[in-house]
Protein backbone atom coordinates (compact mmCIF):
# COMPACT_ATOMS: atom_id res chain seq x y z
CA UNK A 1 0.00 0.00 0.00
CA UNK A 2 1.08 3.59 -0.52
CA UNK A 3 2.12 5.93 2.31
CA UNK A 4 1.84 9.80 2.37
CA UNK A 5 4.83 10.24 0.09
CA UNK A 6 3.61 7.71 -2.44
CA UNK A 7 6.34 5.31 -1.25
CA UNK A 8 5.37 1.60 -1.19
CA UNK A 9 5.18 0.48 2.50
CA UNK A 10 3.70 -2.54 4.29
CA UNK A 11 0.52 -2.39 6.46
CA UNK A 12 2.33 -2.99 9.82
CA UNK A 13 4.93 -0.29 9.15
CA UNK A 14 2.07 2.11 8.22
CA UNK A 15 0.50 1.52 11.65
CA UNK A 16 3.90 2.05 13.31
CA UNK A 17 4.41 5.32 11.44
CA UNK A 18 0.89 6.42 12.40
CA UNK A 19 1.55 5.75 16.11
CA UNK A 20 4.92 7.56 15.94
CA UNK A 21 3.22 10.58 14.34
CA UNK A 22 0.54 10.71 17.05
CA UNK A 23 3.08 10.51 19.88
CA UNK A 24 5.24 13.21 18.23
CA UNK A 25 2.21 15.51 17.89
CA UNK A 26 1.25 15.10 21.56
CA UNK A 27 4.88 15.74 22.61
CA UNK A 28 4.99 18.90 20.47
CA UNK A 29 1.69 20.17 21.91
CA UNK A 30 2.99 19.63 25.44
CA UNK A 31 6.20 21.54 24.63
CA UNK A 32 4.25 24.42 23.07
CA UNK A 33 2.01 24.71 26.12
CA UNK A 34 5.07 24.73 28.36
CA UNK A 35 6.70 27.57 26.41
CA UNK A 36 3.42 29.51 26.13
CA UNK A 37 3.64 29.87 22.35
CA UNK A 38 0.32 28.15 21.77
CA UNK A 39 -2.03 30.73 20.38
CA UNK A 40 -5.34 30.49 22.21
CA UNK A 41 -8.41 32.53 21.40
CA UNK A 42 -8.40 34.79 24.46
CA UNK A 43 -8.30 38.62 24.69
CA UNK A 44 -4.81 40.17 24.93
CA UNK A 45 -5.27 42.24 28.10
CA UNK A 46 -6.16 39.42 30.46
CA UNK A 47 -5.18 39.18 34.12
CA UNK A 48 -6.69 35.82 35.08
CA UNK A 49 -5.54 32.52 33.55
CA UNK A 50 -6.91 31.77 30.06
CA UNK A 51 -9.16 28.73 29.69
CA UNK A 52 -7.74 25.87 27.63
CA UNK A 53 -10.12 23.34 26.04
CA UNK A 54 -7.97 21.03 23.93
CA UNK A 55 -10.20 19.01 21.61
CA UNK A 56 -7.75 16.14 21.20
CA UNK A 57 -7.46 15.20 24.92
CA UNK A 58 -8.23 11.50 25.22
CA UNK A 59 -6.51 10.53 28.53
CA UNK A 60 -8.70 10.40 31.69
CA UNK A 61 -8.24 13.34 34.11
CA UNK A 62 -5.97 12.76 37.16
CA UNK A 63 -6.56 13.91 40.72
CA UNK A 64 -4.24 16.91 40.50
CA UNK A 65 -5.97 17.95 37.24
CA UNK A 66 -9.33 18.13 39.11
CA UNK A 67 -7.86 20.77 41.49
CA UNK A 68 -6.76 22.95 38.55
CA UNK A 69 -10.11 22.42 36.81
CA UNK A 70 -11.81 23.56 40.05
CA UNK A 71 -9.63 26.69 40.00
CA UNK A 72 -10.35 27.21 36.31
CA UNK A 73 -14.10 26.86 36.98
CA UNK A 74 -13.88 29.53 39.67
CA UNK A 75 -13.04 32.28 37.12
CA UNK A 76 -16.67 32.27 36.13
CA UNK A 77 -17.31 33.41 39.72
CA UNK A 78 -15.12 36.53 39.54
CA UNK A 79 -16.72 39.96 39.89
CA UNK A 80 -16.95 41.99 36.69
CA UNK A 81 -18.65 45.32 35.98
CA UNK A 82 -22.10 44.94 34.49
CA UNK A 83 -22.34 48.31 32.78
CA UNK A 84 -19.97 51.04 31.72
CA UNK A 85 -19.62 53.78 34.32
CA UNK A 86 -20.91 56.97 32.72
CA UNK A 87 -18.82 60.14 32.76
CA UNK A 88 -21.38 61.78 35.09
CA UNK A 89 -20.94 59.01 37.65
CA UNK A 90 -17.17 59.13 37.19
CA UNK A 91 -17.14 62.90 37.71
CA UNK A 92 -19.24 62.60 40.89
CA UNK A 93 -16.68 60.17 42.27
CA UNK A 94 -13.55 62.03 41.17
CA UNK A 95 -14.69 65.52 42.09
CA UNK A 96 -16.45 65.05 45.39
CA UNK A 97 -15.24 67.31 48.17
CA UNK A 98 -13.29 64.61 49.98
CA UNK A 99 -11.03 64.11 46.94
CA UNK A 100 -10.36 67.76 46.14
CA UNK A 101 -7.12 69.36 47.32
CA UNK A 102 -7.53 70.94 50.74
CA UNK A 103 -6.56 74.59 51.14
CA UNK A 104 -4.01 75.01 53.95
CA UNK A 105 -4.79 77.60 56.61
CA UNK A 106 -1.58 77.25 58.66
CA UNK A 107 0.74 79.32 56.47
CA UNK A 108 2.29 82.38 58.11
CA UNK A 109 5.19 84.77 57.57
CA UNK A 110 8.60 84.08 59.15
CA UNK A 111 9.54 86.85 61.61
CA UNK A 112 13.26 86.69 60.80
CA UNK A 113 13.44 86.59 57.00
CA UNK A 114 9.93 87.53 55.88
CA UNK A 115 9.35 84.47 53.71
CA UNK A 116 6.42 82.07 54.12
CA UNK A 117 6.50 79.18 56.52
CA UNK A 118 4.12 76.63 58.05
CA UNK A 119 3.18 77.33 61.66
CA UNK A 120 4.64 74.18 63.19
CA UNK A 121 7.67 73.91 60.88
CA UNK A 122 10.86 75.93 60.77
CA UNK A 123 11.23 78.44 57.95
CA UNK A 124 12.98 76.70 55.04
CA UNK A 125 15.29 79.65 54.31
CA UNK A 126 16.36 80.06 57.93
CA UNK A 127 16.97 76.31 58.09
CA UNK A 128 19.20 76.52 55.03
CA UNK A 129 21.20 79.29 56.74
CA UNK A 130 21.74 76.98 59.73
CA UNK A 131 22.67 74.08 57.44
CA UNK A 132 25.27 76.20 55.65
CA UNK A 133 26.86 77.42 58.89
CA UNK A 134 26.89 73.85 60.30
CA UNK A 135 28.71 72.63 57.18
CA UNK A 136 31.37 75.30 57.67
CA UNK A 137 31.78 74.35 61.36
CA UNK A 138 32.11 70.69 60.35
CA UNK A 139 34.75 71.61 57.77
CA UNK A 140 36.65 73.45 60.51
CA UNK A 141 36.42 70.38 62.78
CA UNK A 142 37.70 68.17 59.96
CA UNK A 143 40.64 70.54 59.40
CA UNK A 144 41.43 70.46 63.14
CA UNK A 145 41.26 66.67 63.43
CA UNK A 146 43.28 65.96 60.30
CA UNK A 147 42.43 62.28 59.81
CA UNK A 148 39.22 60.26 60.40
CA UNK A 149 38.44 58.68 63.81
CA UNK A 150 40.48 61.37 65.57
CA UNK A 151 37.66 62.90 67.64
CA UNK A 152 38.65 63.65 71.25
CA UNK A 153 36.07 62.45 73.83
CA UNK A 154 35.17 65.98 74.96
CA UNK A 155 32.40 68.47 74.29
CA UNK A 156 32.73 71.11 71.58
CA UNK A 157 32.23 74.85 71.81
CA UNK A 158 32.11 77.17 68.80
CA UNK A 159 33.70 80.58 69.27
CA UNK A 160 33.29 83.34 66.75
CA UNK A 161 35.59 86.33 66.03
CA UNK A 162 36.50 88.32 69.12
CA UNK A 163 35.11 85.84 71.66
CA UNK A 164 37.02 84.32 74.53
CA UNK A 165 36.51 80.95 76.21
CA UNK A 166 34.78 81.31 79.60
CA UNK A 167 35.48 79.18 82.71
CA UNK A 168 32.37 77.15 81.91
CA UNK A 169 34.16 76.03 78.72
CA UNK A 170 37.04 74.38 80.66
CA UNK A 171 38.03 71.07 79.14
CA UNK A 172 35.97 71.53 75.98
CA UNK A 173 37.33 71.47 72.44
CA UNK A 174 37.25 74.94 70.91
CA UNK A 175 36.27 75.39 67.28
CA UNK A 176 37.07 78.83 65.94
CA UNK A 177 35.13 80.57 63.18
CA UNK A 178 36.45 83.90 61.96
CA UNK A 179 33.21 85.69 61.35
CA UNK A 180 30.70 87.57 63.41
CA UNK A 181 28.40 85.41 65.52
CA UNK A 182 25.09 84.90 63.66
CA UNK A 183 22.03 86.25 65.39
CA UNK A 184 20.32 82.90 65.64
CA UNK A 185 23.34 81.16 67.27
CA UNK A 186 22.79 82.23 70.85
CA UNK A 187 25.33 81.74 73.68
CA UNK A 188 24.31 79.50 76.57
CA UNK A 189 24.07 81.62 79.67
CA UNK B 1 3.80 18.64 9.99
CA UNK B 2 0.31 19.97 10.84
CA UNK B 3 1.11 21.15 14.35
CA UNK B 4 4.05 23.39 13.45
CA UNK B 5 1.71 25.83 11.64
CA UNK B 6 0.16 27.37 14.80
CA UNK B 7 3.65 27.72 16.29
CA UNK B 8 4.92 29.52 13.19
CA UNK B 9 1.79 31.65 13.05
CA UNK B 10 2.08 32.71 16.71
CA UNK B 11 5.80 33.50 16.42
CA UNK B 12 5.24 35.49 13.24
CA UNK B 13 2.25 37.23 14.81
CA UNK B 14 4.24 38.24 17.89
CA UNK B 15 7.16 39.44 15.79
CA UNK B 16 4.94 41.53 13.51
CA UNK B 17 3.07 42.97 16.49
CA UNK B 18 6.30 43.92 18.25
CA UNK B 19 7.73 45.58 15.13
CA UNK B 20 4.43 47.44 14.69
CA UNK B 21 4.51 48.65 18.26
CA UNK B 22 8.18 49.63 18.08
CA UNK B 23 7.58 51.62 14.91
CA UNK B 24 4.62 53.34 16.57
CA UNK B 25 6.79 54.13 19.62
CA UNK B 26 9.56 55.56 17.44
CA UNK B 27 7.02 57.65 15.56
CA UNK B 28 5.58 59.03 18.76
CA UNK B 29 9.11 59.63 20.12
CA UNK B 30 9.96 61.68 17.06
CA UNK B 31 6.73 63.68 17.49
CA UNK B 32 7.59 64.47 21.10
CA UNK B 33 11.23 65.46 20.39
CA UNK B 34 12.03 69.14 19.86
CA UNK B 35 12.25 70.38 16.27
CA UNK B 36 15.81 70.83 15.09
CA UNK B 37 15.06 73.88 12.93
CA UNK B 38 16.74 76.88 14.52
CA UNK B 39 14.68 80.06 14.49
CA UNK B 40 15.60 83.29 16.24
CA UNK B 41 11.98 84.07 17.19
CA UNK B 42 10.06 81.08 18.61
CA UNK B 43 6.77 81.13 16.74
CA UNK B 44 3.84 80.40 19.05
CA UNK B 45 1.96 77.96 16.89
CA UNK B 46 -0.51 76.90 19.57
CA UNK B 47 -3.58 78.90 20.52
CA UNK B 48 -2.88 79.68 24.15
CA UNK B 49 0.50 81.21 23.44
CA UNK B 50 -1.03 83.33 20.67
CA UNK B 51 -3.48 84.96 23.08
CA UNK B 52 -0.73 87.16 24.48
CA UNK B 53 -0.20 88.74 21.04
CA UNK B 54 -3.64 90.37 20.92
CA UNK B 55 -3.19 94.15 20.56
CA UNK B 56 -6.11 96.41 21.41
CA UNK B 57 -6.56 99.91 19.94
CA UNK B 58 -5.54 102.72 22.30
CA UNK B 59 -8.15 103.47 24.94
CA UNK B 60 -10.12 106.71 24.94
CA UNK B 61 -9.73 108.95 28.00
CA UNK B 62 -13.23 108.28 29.30
CA UNK B 63 -13.03 104.47 28.99
CA UNK B 64 -12.45 102.42 32.13
CA UNK B 65 -8.92 101.09 32.30
CA UNK B 66 -8.61 97.63 30.76
CA UNK B 67 -7.08 95.20 33.28
CA UNK B 68 -3.85 93.42 32.30
CA UNK B 69 -4.32 89.82 31.17
CA UNK B 70 -1.48 87.35 30.84
CA UNK B 71 -1.77 83.90 29.32
CA UNK B 72 0.91 81.33 30.06
CA UNK B 73 1.27 77.59 29.71
CA UNK B 74 3.76 74.78 29.94
CA UNK B 75 3.66 71.82 27.56
CA UNK B 76 4.54 68.15 28.01
CA UNK B 77 4.85 68.08 31.79
CA UNK B 78 5.68 64.55 32.96
CA UNK B 79 2.58 64.23 35.16
CA UNK B 80 -0.98 62.95 34.89
CA UNK B 81 -3.64 65.36 33.65
CA UNK B 82 -6.14 64.06 36.20
CA UNK B 83 -3.76 64.65 39.11
CA UNK B 84 -2.85 68.08 37.72
CA UNK B 85 -6.54 68.96 37.55
CA UNK B 86 -6.90 68.80 41.34
CA UNK B 87 -4.17 71.41 41.81
CA UNK B 88 -5.52 73.58 38.98
CA UNK B 89 -8.98 73.43 40.58
CA UNK B 90 -7.52 74.41 43.96
CA UNK B 91 -6.00 77.68 42.75
CA UNK B 92 -8.87 78.74 40.49
CA UNK B 93 -10.11 82.15 41.59
CA UNK B 94 -7.40 82.72 44.22
CA UNK B 95 -5.26 85.81 44.44
CA UNK B 96 -1.73 85.38 43.11
CA UNK B 97 -0.07 85.46 46.53
CA UNK B 98 -2.55 82.99 47.98
CA UNK B 99 -2.04 80.61 45.05
CA UNK B 100 1.75 80.83 45.37
CA UNK B 101 1.54 80.16 49.13
CA UNK B 102 -0.69 77.10 48.65
CA UNK B 103 1.47 75.66 45.89
CA UNK B 104 4.64 76.29 47.86
CA UNK B 105 3.51 74.04 50.69
CA UNK B 106 1.76 71.39 48.62
CA UNK B 107 3.63 68.09 48.45
CA UNK B 108 2.55 67.05 44.96
CA UNK B 109 4.93 66.94 42.00
CA UNK B 110 2.66 69.11 39.86
CA UNK B 111 2.66 71.86 42.49
CA UNK B 112 6.33 72.62 41.88
CA UNK B 113 5.79 72.90 38.11
CA UNK B 114 2.69 75.05 38.57
CA UNK B 115 4.55 77.38 40.90
CA UNK B 116 7.27 77.90 38.27
CA UNK B 117 4.62 78.61 35.62
CA UNK B 118 2.87 81.16 37.84
CA UNK B 119 6.09 82.99 38.66
CA UNK B 120 7.08 83.04 34.98
CA UNK B 121 3.66 84.46 34.10
CA UNK B 122 4.04 87.18 36.74
CA UNK B 123 7.46 88.07 35.36
CA UNK B 124 6.03 88.25 31.82
CA UNK B 125 3.18 90.47 33.01
CA UNK B 126 5.52 92.91 34.72
CA UNK B 127 8.04 93.05 31.90
CA UNK B 128 5.96 92.88 28.73
CA UNK B 129 2.37 93.66 29.63
CA UNK B 130 2.63 96.90 31.57
CA UNK B 131 1.54 95.49 34.91
CA UNK B 132 1.93 98.06 37.68
CA UNK B 133 1.87 96.06 40.91
CA UNK B 134 3.15 92.52 40.63
CA UNK B 135 0.92 91.11 43.37
CA UNK B 136 -2.25 92.78 42.08
CA UNK B 137 -3.12 89.62 40.14
CA UNK B 138 -5.60 86.80 40.46
CA UNK B 139 -5.93 83.43 38.76
CA UNK B 140 -8.80 83.80 36.30
CA UNK B 141 -8.39 80.49 34.47
CA UNK B 142 -6.35 77.45 35.37
CA UNK B 143 -6.68 74.01 33.83
CA UNK B 144 -4.74 71.02 32.59
CA UNK B 145 -5.05 68.92 29.48
CA UNK B 146 -3.61 65.75 27.96
CA UNK B 147 -0.19 65.94 26.32
CA UNK B 148 1.26 63.50 23.80
CA UNK B 149 1.75 60.10 25.41
CA UNK B 150 4.55 57.61 24.83
CA UNK B 151 3.54 53.97 24.65
CA UNK B 152 5.47 51.15 26.24
CA UNK B 153 4.88 47.42 26.72
CA UNK B 154 3.95 46.15 30.15
CA UNK B 155 4.64 42.44 30.54
CA UNK B 156 2.00 40.28 32.27
CA UNK B 157 2.21 36.56 33.05
CA UNK B 158 1.69 33.75 30.55
CA UNK B 159 3.06 35.70 27.63
CA UNK B 160 0.34 38.34 27.86
CA UNK B 161 1.20 42.00 27.49
CA UNK B 162 -0.48 45.31 27.85
CA UNK B 163 0.34 48.68 26.34
CA UNK B 164 1.43 51.14 29.04
CA UNK B 165 1.00 54.88 28.50
CA UNK B 166 3.75 57.24 29.71
CA UNK B 167 1.53 60.20 30.51
CA UNK B 168 2.26 63.85 29.86
CA UNK B 169 0.07 66.89 30.43
CA UNK B 170 -0.12 70.57 29.58
CA UNK B 171 -0.94 73.26 32.13
CA UNK B 172 -2.60 76.58 31.20
CA UNK B 173 -3.08 79.64 33.37
CA UNK B 174 -4.55 83.11 32.83
CA UNK B 175 -3.67 85.86 35.29
CA UNK B 176 -5.73 89.06 35.38
CA UNK B 177 -4.94 92.32 37.15
CA UNK B 178 -7.07 93.31 40.09
CA UNK B 179 -8.83 91.54 42.93
CA UNK B 180 -10.72 88.30 42.21
CA UNK B 181 -14.45 88.60 41.51
CA UNK B 182 -16.62 87.70 44.48
CA UNK B 183 -18.20 84.30 44.13
CA UNK B 184 -21.91 84.31 44.88
CA UNK B 185 -22.51 81.63 47.50
CA UNK B 186 -25.29 79.50 46.04
CA UNK B 187 -26.93 76.78 48.05
CA UNK B 188 -27.66 73.36 46.65
CA UNK B 189 -31.36 74.22 46.51
CA UNK B 190 -30.66 77.30 44.37
CA UNK B 191 -28.47 75.28 42.02
CA UNK B 192 -31.20 72.67 41.66
CA UNK B 193 -33.77 75.41 40.96
CA UNK B 194 -31.49 76.86 38.27
CA UNK B 195 -31.05 73.43 36.70
CA UNK B 196 -34.80 72.87 36.56
CA UNK B 197 -35.29 76.34 35.09
CA UNK B 198 -32.69 75.55 32.40
CA UNK B 199 -34.60 72.40 31.52
CA UNK B 200 -37.81 74.40 31.30
CA UNK B 201 -36.24 77.01 29.01
CA UNK B 202 -35.47 74.47 26.31
CA UNK B 203 -37.46 74.93 23.09
CA UNK B 204 -38.67 71.90 21.20
CA UNK B 205 -38.02 72.52 17.53
CA UNK B 206 -40.27 71.32 14.73
CA UNK B 207 -43.20 70.95 17.07
CA UNK B 208 -46.76 72.26 17.05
Amino acid sequence: MRGFDGVLVSRSSMALIERLRLSWSTLECALLQAFGLQRRLVPALVIEAPVNFPPYESEPRDNDQSDSSGFLDSIFWMAAPKKRRTIEVNRCRRRNVQKLEKVKNNIEVCQDCGRLKLKHVMCAFCYQKVVHETALVRAQIQAQEGRPHNTPPVENVVLYAGEKATEADEGKRIIERNRKRPAWFTVDS
Amino acid sequence: MHNTFPQQLSAAFIRSLLTHIHSRLLASCSLVAQSHIHSSLPLPAKNWERKNRVVYPPQLPDEPRRPVEVYHCRRQIKYSKDKMWYLAKMIRGMTFDQAVAQLQFNDKKGAKVMLEVLLEAQEMAVRNHNLEYRSNLYVAESFSSKGQYLKRIRYHGRGMFGIMDKVYCHYFVKLVEGSPPLKKATTGFDQAKEYVQQLRNRTIIHSL
